[in-house]
């Protein structure tokens, strides 16, 4: 896979000048931009385009912007989102996140920081692409489990298919990369979230949860995602003490 | 309003609570007076068997009447009076007939303010969720426009934009802040209406002159949408309304058909009326981007924008989901009706408004 020379955001948006404003400004930051101005739009638009992020407006004439999110995701398509809505309150972040949204922002929101959110998921897409673009980085293999990490597809020990979740890809590539060493909860979070999204430590014990889930022979004496008290996580892979 | 309704919950306790005691009252004393009613009848039982005893002792029969009144001798045999045994049952039945009728009162002034007590309290609980969604809708209807004003402001300060980019952003700025003035007359509009705030003074009016009174104040709008109107209502055409409500209920309706054919790259809408019945019926006839027939029902609803999608690049036109419901309820307070059809997405659309026909006033 070939880098593209610019990065594609698409911009979902009701709002015609709103959407106007975040569209110029991607474009003075080097983006590459293209809108839709309903759920539906959106949806067809991916259908024949691909892109790096998409900004979704939660309020959408149509299907909004959780149920575009969990359309896409059920499709197997891992494109970042970064939600933009009026409703700012708890619940409502959670279920951004819950739907497979990566970040999310309340309107009105800082250019500066919105600038910043989007550089921020594309760093960490940015890494995760590049870290799995080689043959040899691309696929993960340890105790009879096998992870394609460019298409989110494992074969685990019991010779199931498992589809993964972006956010269970990246978690399971920060701790491959460093297979056998500590990583802690703080640098997971930091990693595959990014700063302040979610509000606790206790998420990233339960995306662990689910992968000794699906990848552990005996998921309550974990052999290969090790819980190291009070720190963190050490991952094992094959034939690591 | 947390105190009333603690007050509330209280006394319907407590109201519940007094219905059940009522009706085991009930119940109680009914056995009571039973139990009673037999403990006479056994005592009158011992007192048939000792005057009995007596009349086999030799005691004549009307010295066993003397001593025992409830006992009655009749061939040498002893009973109970006839009539003693009449004054118990219908002291029974007295009783518990009273009994009944108090306790059925009881229950029944119970059950009634049980009731009251209840619906007040989930009319109550309708009114808080109501006022809820209002907030949260009219918080998003005013966050949109704050994030775009937002957004133009922080661009200009962060990018120092070349000056005819600088009056796009200004322009657009100037556009939201009508936009949430206009939403702010809008929302109080509405809450006026919906609290009956509002008082109507029905007159005779000419309807002609009312539509071409709107329809010049918005040529201006209607150019830069690129939107012909045609007004071919005849002259001398009177209904029955207040002035006020007729400009904003009509100004109202062709706003949303000027956005609809803008949105649809421009076109035309047509104005016409017609006496039928005791009526006068408007109708406004667009060739914009029409609605879905399936969201007919909600249009007249509080806030429901049905958005045109990707009309983005035409849109000086932002709905605040208020025009609509005002018009509705303005024409309910008028006696009149509206009624919106369309075809379709794309089709066009066209509003029909209903009042009484007047009478031309006598100069």
């Amino acid at each position: 896979m070939s880098t593209p020379v610019l990065v594609q955001v698409l911009v979902v948006e009701d709002d015609p000048h709103l959407s106007a404003g975040v569209r110029e400004n991607l474009r003075a930051e080097g983006y590459e931009v293209s809108a839709a101005g309903s759920g539906e739009q959106a949806l067809d638009w991916l259908r024949g385009h691909q892109c790096a992020l998409i900004v979704l407006d939660v309020m959408l004439p149509g299907i909004d912007g959780f149920g575009v999110c969990r359309a896409l995701r059920e499709q197997g398509n891992n494109t970042p989102v970064l939600f933009l809505t009026a409703r700012g309150d708890p619940v409502d972040r959670v279920r951004g996140l819950e739907v497979g949204g990566d970040d999310y922002l309340a309107k009105p929101f800082h250019l500066q920081e919105f600038l910043l959110r989007v550089r921020a998921i594309l760093r960490r897409w940015d890494w995760y692409r590049s870290a799995s673009a080689t043959a040899d980085t691309a696929v993960l293999r340890f105790g009879g489990n096998e992870v394609d990490f460019r298409v989110f597809r494992a074969r685990t020990w019991s010779g199931e298919t498992q589809e993964l979740t972006e956010k269970e890809a990246m978690i399971l590539k920060v701790l491959a990369e460093h297979s056998g060493e500590i990583v802690s909860r703080e640098d997971l979070l930091e990693r595959v979230w990014g700063y302040d999204v979610f509000p606790s430590t206790r998420t990233v014990d339960n995306f662990i949860l689910r992968l000794r889930k699906r990848f552990e022979r005996d998921p309550a004496s974990p052999r290969h995602f090790l819980t190291v008290w009070g720190v963190g996580y050490r991952f094992l892979g094959e034939g690591e003490p | 309003m947390k105190a009333t309704r603690v007050f509330q919950l209280t006394a319907l306790a407590l109201m519940v609570v007094s219905a059940v005691q009522v009706a085991w009252w009930l119940i109680d004393q009914r056995a009571y007076t039973i139990e009673k009613v037999d403990a006479v009848h056994s005592v009158y039982a011992e007192q048939a068997a000792a005057a009995q005893a007596l009349l086999d002792s030799g005691t004549s029969a009307q010295r066993v009447q003397e001593l025992l009144p409830q006992i009655t001798v009749s061939g040498g045999k002893a009973g109970l009076a006839p009539a003693a045994e009449q004054a118990l049952r219908s002291e029974e039945h007295r009783r518990i007939n009273q009994y009944a009728w108090e306790g059925a009162f009881f229950l029944l002034a119970l059950g009634v303010c049980i009731t009251v007590i209840a619906r007040a309290l989930s009319a109550e609980a309708r009114v808080l969720e109501e006022q809820d969604n209002f907030l949260a809708l009219v918080s998003h209807q005013f966050k949109t426009p704050l994030a775009s004003l937002q957004l133009s402001l922080e661009t200009l300060s962060l990018r120092s934009p070349p000056p005819a980019q600088a009056r796009t952003l200004i322009d657009r700025m100037l556009a939201d802040l009508a936009r949430m003035s206009a939403m702010v007359t809008q929302i109080l509009e509405s809450v006026r209406l919906e609290r009956g705030r509002v008082e109507l003074k029905a007159e005779a009016l000419e309807l002609h002159s009312a539509v071409a009174r709107v329809v010049s104040q918005l040529e201006d709008r209607a150019r830069e949408g690129r939107v012909a109107i045609s007004n071919t209502i005849e002259p001398k055409l009177y209904v029955m309304c207040d002035a006020l409500a007729l400009d904003v209920v009509v100004r109202n309706v062709l706003e949303n058909a000027l956005s609809a054919v803008a949105a649809a790259g421009g076109g035309d809408v047509a104005i016409s009326a017609r006496a039928a019945a005791g009526e006068v019926e408007l109708a406004v006839k667009d060739s914009g981007v029409g609605f879905d027939p399936a969201a007919q029902a909600r249009l007249f609803e509080k806030f429901t924008r049905l958005g045109s999608g990707g009309s983005a690049a035409t849109g000086n036109y932002y709905g605040t989901g208020l025009g609509l419901y005002i018009v509705r309820r303005l024409m309910q307070l008028a006696h009149g009706r509206v009624s919106a059809h369309s075809e379709g997405a794309g089709k066009g659309a066209s509003f029909l408004l209903t009042w009484p026909a007047a009478r031309e006033p006598q100069p």
